[in-house]
């Protein structure tokens, strides 16, 4: 089982979860309203220091951005296509800097914490009898602990195809990843059930006993 | 704590898991003995309701382990047979403290709780290690200890010296031993189970044997040759 978080003492770090989904939240609201190229390259070249005090790494920051990276650069190749190319630059610094600020935030924030954090924000939620507090914080905690565990598999299936010689094709790479996650997340969910993580409820004593 | 099996009996698709049956548990060490596919797995699974009786009904104290499986999970605790299986979050201090979540305890008690449970079982320099890290005794122990923490009465270990070296099997036999709680282990590892109160043999989904170790183990020996 592998962790996005990384273990550390940069200003991230030591900052609590609280503040930085709530700085983070902010920030995307103003990266959206903003549409100045130049003022979000200098959002970008920010955005790139502060991930670069977490202390990652180059090479290891690169396995772990470039899937998004490509996306964000296929977006933009559209938005190209579609818009003009100052359109297009916003779009990619756009989001380039949202990517690499949830990523700082993700590498220096335990899961622990996110679950505290989200479930305490669910609470309003649970007061109205909408949802239970905690199951939020459990699955938005779930999701960030299964990113790396599925990359993982994906290479460990890539591994399996050419240990054997096999081309990696992507339906024979796609079926045992999508078998291996449900299997995966049906031990998660009996992991659950077993530990009691998910509480119980008010219970009556059997009448026959 | 008494566990009470009525009748119950659990099968999946047609197929017979385990044949209904009859009896009580109440001792203080309990194991669980039998051929790959017997049966012992889907048994204990019904304790604690993982596995729903398809037949009859399974009460622990009085509560049903499938209308009140919430309630009977809090009594009872399950370690897989894959402690990995049941470590759900990456840093093993986060982990053991998610049990505790729903609980709403100030995060100094849970903090407390944790260290605690961590000095139990000796394991505390492993508090902020990743779980990949950890060998396979560690990890064991670490799995006992993310269902220990909510204090159940009862724990039942699927085979817990599976796959481990001589030193980590030591480790955790010792530890077994040296639980508080009410144990029930399923296990190859007959040397495990020898000094226990009471053992039952499953056989082809059957109880084949319910009796001392001495008598069952002699028993599962003629079934095996």
């Amino acid at each position: 089982m592998n962790t996005l978080y990384v273990t550390g003492n940069s200003l991230l770090h030591r900052l609590s979860a609280r503040a930085k989904l709530i700085a983070l939240a902010a920030t995307g609201i103003a990266l959206i309203v903003l549409a100045s190229p130049l003022l979000l390259g200098i959002s970008t070249l920010a955005a790139l220091a502060l991930y670069a005090s977490v202390g990652i790494g180059w090479r290891q920051s690169w396995l772990r951005l470039r899937p998004v990276f490509v996306t964000i650069f296929v977006v933009a190749i559209f938005a190209l296509l579609v818009n003009s190319p100052e359109e297009a630059a916003v779009t990619l610094l756009r989001l380039t800097t949202l990517v690499l600020l949830a990523a700082a935030v993700t590498a220096t924030t335990g899961i622990g914490e996110f679950v505290d954090e989200i479930t305490l924000a669910a609470r309003p939620l649970e007061r109205l009898g909408l949802v239970r507090a905690s199951d939020i914080g459990l699955a938005v905690g779930l999701v960030i602990r299964f990113v790396p565990e599925v990359l993982g598999r994906y290479q460990a299936i890539r591994d399996a195809h050419e240990a054997r010689g096999l081309k990696a094709r992507p339906l024979t790479l796609a079926v045992p990843l999508i078998i291996l996650t449900l299997k995966n997340a049906d031990d998660i969910a009996a992991a659950i059930d077993a530990r009691g993580i998910r509480g119980h409820k008010p219970a009556r004593r059997s009448k026959e006993r | 704590m008494q566990i009470h099996f009525e009748q119950a009996g659990a099968s999946f698709e047609g197929r017979v898991a385990v044949e209904p049956l009859t009896l009580s548990l109440t001792e203080r060490r309990i194991g669980i003995i039998g051929l790959n596919g017997s049966g012992k797995t889907t048994f204990a699974r019904m304790i604690n309701g993982l596995v729903k009786p398809t037949q009859g009904r399974v009460t622990v104290d009085g509560f049903d382990s499938a209308s009140d499986g919430e309630t009977v999970r809090a009594k009872v605790g399950f370690i897989f047979q894959n402690p990995q299986n049941q470590i759900i979050l990456p840093i093993l201090h986060e982990d053991i403290a998610l049990g505790l979540k729903n609980r709403r305890l100030p995060r100094h008690a849970v903090d407390a709780a944790v260290d605690g449970i961590l000095r139990r079982f000796g394991i505390e320099r492993l508090s902020g290690r990743r779980v990949h890290e950890l060998s396979g005794g560690e990890l064991q122990l670490a799995a006992l200890a993310s269902v220990l923490v909510t204090e159940p009465e009862v724990v039942i270990l699927d085979e817990p010296t599976n796959q481990l070296d001589l030193r980590n099997r030591a480790l955790v036999e010792k530890t077994v031993h040296g639980l508080d709680e009410m144990a029930i282990v399923i296990s190859h590892d007959l040397d495990l189970i020898r000094d226990f109160d009471r053992v039952l043999l499953f056989h082809e989904g059957r109880l084949a044997a319910d009796d001392a170790p001495s008598q069952v183990i002699a028993r599962y020996r003629e079934l095996a040759a």
